[in-house]
């Protein structure tokens, strides 16, 4: 009941705080801090759940309500608030998340975290600067830097590969990306997501508050993303080849997505004229009546989410036609190797002393920092490919714990698995299911795909769930599979 | 300096020489190489000319053997003798790239006609005392050094990127300069002094007699066709279970037949999971070695001792029976490019300032760091044709992949988005299998665009020319650029 009244008060505080906005002193009534533990994948001991600590920004936006980036919540273990950079720390609640959009928001359910507290307000207009401010806590005191506004521009967010738009501020401060808000005239106009020496990237408010809007609503159905690929139609002899005459503009398509309908999707060669009612010039972007330029890509979002309509004028050989296109949803499980897992934790398979895992970017990043440099190359190929011989997903050999029943396998890791007994392996699943019926000969018969690495490897049938159990206990492994 | 030169050398080798004898070392010339490497990526364009030096010693036929990287892409090289102050010209005769050697004549072979060749000796054994001889970095005479023959074993030769051979370690200094020199073992050559490991301290690798007697015996005809390939990978066959499927009792013999290269002389008469007993005449362990000369080896030695050509004698056990088979041994081409290669500059054809050539492991070297970030898909794509595909899907391998490398800028080919370092699919429908299909596909075509499709056919990237413009343009772009030909096929 006292939590009832203190959020009724609460949301009178909010309301007035739409229109009253804090000024620039007060934002340490605005802008708290958030402490998160997460569990950290271990690439090669997947059993393990080491944590990790990080601190970032959030934002009171509304009665209960604090905004922040995504990044780091997913595998949350422990987030906690602090408010005015100093004092207690209050437990906290993830209540929404979206790795696809980068966005979360957070509750505390102790009333006393939200007094003193008020909202801020997420900017409608766009801004392009030139200079904004930055604010962040910095050793318990509220620290408000210049930055200089850069761009926009339409990339993966941080933690996904659905398209959006971005702004880019250039700042002569280090350690930024920890959901910092950017604002200007008391309004804030994005949140960092990440930096690269000077450049620093950031949430648009507007791209925020509709992704927010839509969450509230009910109806964010999450971001989508065009499937098929195209280049630039800057070349005029390439137009006039697939039958376009005049001046440069569209997207020339160059490889279809997953739909092979011509009617519902676009197909290769087919040159992409105008995207939802906007002209597609000849670098493939149109001009977006609040950002300017940008790329075709950034239409997948900005008025839809995944599931919705977007009308594509195309011009296909001789004719031009226009063709209602479904957004597809951005979803890590549709690609071949995943960028991120989340909403699990890591499932391997251990048996007769192999470990096996599905193969993720999460795997290849155990590479360290500079993993696409270090990590096997032909793992990191499979990133490239379309789904293999009708498999969506691959599994990987990812270590082998010695034993005496992998004896000579010692060096065998690293290689993907095509069939096991005979059965095509895509998932951990499959490959539990495969090692229930060994060969004739009594042994358990491991092929590998094609390429330079180990071929094939048996293991003896009878002694494969002994062996395992002593693997198990041997190695201090919690269980011989999670799923 | 003389007499003390001979002193520390009688000790090292422990010989005492008569007076009338030449001391070894009379033998050992410096060789020094003005080479141009070309630009694989403008391929009609070499680097400017580098000055190295190397080591070599005078053989049978007043030749003089060396390392083959000492003299690659030479365009001049001198011959200084022991304490001579003349410079003599000389030639390559042979050049072994895949193990690095390299046989040279002097312009005057009669100016080596007092020197007396050195002798060939057996492999060391491991623990023995070796000496290096030769000219090494930081000074002008010839230097020696002592160590002891660390270990002996299969290794790679860095020269070439892609073969493995008999290589011997030892802790005597190998430093840039050695490369190509002597090491004695008493007055006799043990071995031909060649590569280090960067940041391995005392740690330096020579060729072993029997890959020089190899090397010698291949070029006797004239002509050098390199070491044999037999297209297997053996596994080691340790595991219990394995090794009951396959009918053998665990007594530590035998190495498994994992895979073959298609097309290759072992898939003629190898099937995957053979077990090799013994090739060669040498019994094959369960780890995949051989016991050779004291060592144990890996089992690819017994496969590069014969000639191109040559049979060699395997035993095989499959389903339950012992077989002997000849395998025909062949020097493989096929992973040419994929290899580091010499002397030969790229081929190339250029068209309205586009320039192709072909993939190789020495155009990969032009993106620099070889530490790569395959995050570029073009470079991955590229890395994965040369490197992989002829294992995964054999059937999809072109002779000579094509690259776009580049393009000289011109108003006929200034709206290209793709500016270069992209495999080359098709051109006008023609599937581009090697160089020359780029020049058929163009020059052939009569309507009234090029159309060029890049990258594998689900990835492909479209590009189009005016036809008579870029014809048109041709002569000019070549002219405006200092480009003598437009082609080198």
């Amino acid at each position: 009941m006292k939590l009832l009244r203190f959020l009724f008060r609460f949301a009178a505080i909010g309301l007035c705080a739409g229109a009253v906005l804090p000024a620039q002193s007060e934002w340490e009534h605005s802008l708290v801090s958030i402490e998160v533990t997460s569990k950290v994948y271990d690439a090669f001991q997947p059993w393990n759940d080491p944590t990790r600590a990080v601190r970032k920004h959030g934002l009171v936006i509304g009665p209960g309500e604090v905004l922040t980036t995504a990044q780091n919540l997913p595998t949350h273990t422990l987030v906690r608030l602090q408010k005015g950079g100093r004092g207690r720390w209050y437990d906290a609640r993830v209540t929404w998340w979206d790795a696809q959009s980068n966005l979360a928001l957070l509750t505390a359910d102790s009333p006393a975290f939200w007094e003193g507290l008020q909202a801020a307000s997420l900017a409608e207009a766009v801004s392009r600067g030139p200079d904004f401010e930055l604010i962040r806590w910095r050793d318990g005191n509220l620290e408000e830097r210049r930055v200089e506004f850069g761009q926009f521009t339409v990339g993966e967010g941080v933690l996904g590969f659905a398209p959006h738009v971005q702004m880019e501020v250039a700042a002569d401060l280090s350690g930024l990306g920890w959901a910092e808000p950017i604002m200007r005239e008391g309004r804030v106009l994005g949140l960092t997501t990440h930096s690269n020496g000077r450049v620093c990237g950031v949430l648009p408010a507007a791209f925020i508050r509709r992704v927010l809007a839509a969450h509230r609503a009910g109806t964010f159905t999450g971001l989508g993303y065009f499937d098929f690929t195209w280049q630039a139609g800057g070349n005029p002899e390439l137009l006039k080849e697939l039958g376009l005459e005049g001046p440069s503009r569209g997207g020339v398509v160059n490889r279809a997505g997953h739909v092979t309908d011509p009617e519902k999707a676009p197909q290769p060669r087919d040159i992409i004229l105008a995207v939802d009612g906007f002209e597609v010039d000849s670098e493939g972007d149109y001009l977006d009546p609040d950002f300017g330029h940008l790329v075709l890509e950034n239409l997948a979002n900005r008025a839809h989410f995944a599931g919705d309509t977007v009308k594509l004028r195309l011009r296909r050989g001789a004719e031009e036609r226009t063709i209602d296109y479904v957004v597809p949803k951005a979803r890590f499980t549709d690609e071949l190797v995943p960028r991120e897992v989340f909403g699990t934790p890591p499932v391997y398979l251990v048996t007769g002393g192999l470990v096996f895992q599905p193969l993720t970017q999460p795997f290849l990043r155990g590479w360290g920092d500079e993993w696409r440099k270090y990590a096997p190359f032909r793992l990191q190929y499979y990133q490239y490919a379309d789904a293999h011989d009708h498999r969506d997903s691959l599994v990987v050999l990812t270590g082998v714990l010695p034993d005496a029943i992998n004896l000579g396998y010692q060096d065998a890791d690293l290689s993907v698995l095509d069939r096991v007994n005979g059965r095509s392996i895509a998932t951990l699943t499959d490959l539990a299911e495969a090692l229930k019926t060994a060969s004739p000969e009594g042994v358990h018969r491991f092929e590998f795909m094609r390429g330079h690495n180990l071929q094939r490897l048996l293991l003896d049938a009878a002694t494969l769930d002994e062996a395992t159990r002593r693997v198990v206990e041997h190695y201090g492994l919690p269980a011989a599979a999670r799923f | 300096m003389w007499l003390a030169a001979l002193v520390l050398l009688g000790c090292a080798w422990g010989v005492t020489l008569r007076a009338e004898e030449a001391p070894p070392e009379q033998a050992v010339v410096q060789i020094l190489t003005s080479s141009q490497v070309p630009d694989f990526a403008s391929p009609w364009r070499f680097e400017p000319v580098m000055r190295s030096s190397g080591t070599g010693f005078v053989i049978a036929g007043r030749r003089i053997l060396t390392n083959a990287h000492v003299i690659a892409w030479a365009k001049q090289i001198l011959v200084r003798r022991y304490q001579d102050p003349r410079l003599l010209t000389a030639r390559v005769v042979f050049a072994g790239h895949d193990c690095d050697l390299a046989v040279l004549e002097l312009e005057e072979p009669a100016q080596l006609a007092d020197v007396k060749p050195l002798q060939f000796g057996e492999l060391p054994p491991v623990q023995s005392t070796v000496v290096t001889c030769g000219y090494p970095a930081g000074g002008d005479q010839m230097s020696f050094t002592r160590g002891v023959v660390s270990r002996i074993e299969v290794q790679p030769y860095a020269h070439a990127g892609n073969r493995a051979l008999l290589a011997v370690q030892t802790d005597a200094a190998i430093n840039p300069g050695n490369s190509g020199g002597p090491v004695f073992q008493g007055d006799k050559v043990v071995g031909v002094a060649f590569q280090g490991i960067p940041g391995l301290q005392n740690a330096g690798f020579f060729i072993p007699p029997e890959i020089v007697e190899h090397f010698l015996k291949d070029i006797a005809d004239g002509h050098y066709d390199g070491f044999p390939q037999a297209g297997v990978t053996l596994e080691p066959l340790q595991n219990p279970a394995y090794r009951r499927v396959l009918g053998l009792v665990d007594d530590g013999r035998g190495a498994r037949v994992d895979s073959l290269r298609f097309g290759g002389p072992a898939a003629q008469v190898l099937r995957p999971d053979d077990v090799l007993l013994q090739a060669g005449g040498y019994p094959v362990g369960s780890d995949g070695m051989i016991p050779y000369q004291r060592n144990r080896v890996a089992v690819g030695v017994a496969f590069q001792q014969p000639q191109a050509g040559e049979a060699l004698r395997l035993s095989v056990f499959r389903e339950s029976r012992t077989l002997e088979v000849d395998i025909k041994m062949e020097a493989y081409a096929g992973d040419r490019l994929a290899g580091r290669q010499y002397d030969e500059p790229p081929r190339y054809f250029i068209y309205a300032g586009l320039i192709f050539t072909p993939l190789s492991a020495n155009y990969l070297e032009t993106f620099g760091d070889p530490g790569r970030d395959y995050l570029w898909k073009g470079l991955a794509e590229l890395t994965y044709q040369l490197y992989h595909l002829d294992t995964e899907a054999p059937g999809a391998v072109r002779p000579e992949p094509v690259v776009l490398s580049g393009i000289l800028p011109h108003a006929v080919n200034a709206d290209l988005a793709l500016r270069g370092r992209v495999l080359v699919n098709r051109i006008n429908g023609v599937r581009i299998e090697r160089l020359e299909d780029v020049r058929r596909a163009l020059l052939e075509n009569h309507g009234a665009r090029h159309l060029i499709e890049f990258n594998t056919p689900e990835h492909g990237m479209l590009e189009a020319l005016d036809r008579a413009a870029a014809s048109a343009a041709h002569a000019e772009i070549l002219r405006t650029y200092g480009i003598v030909s437009d082609q080198r096929l």
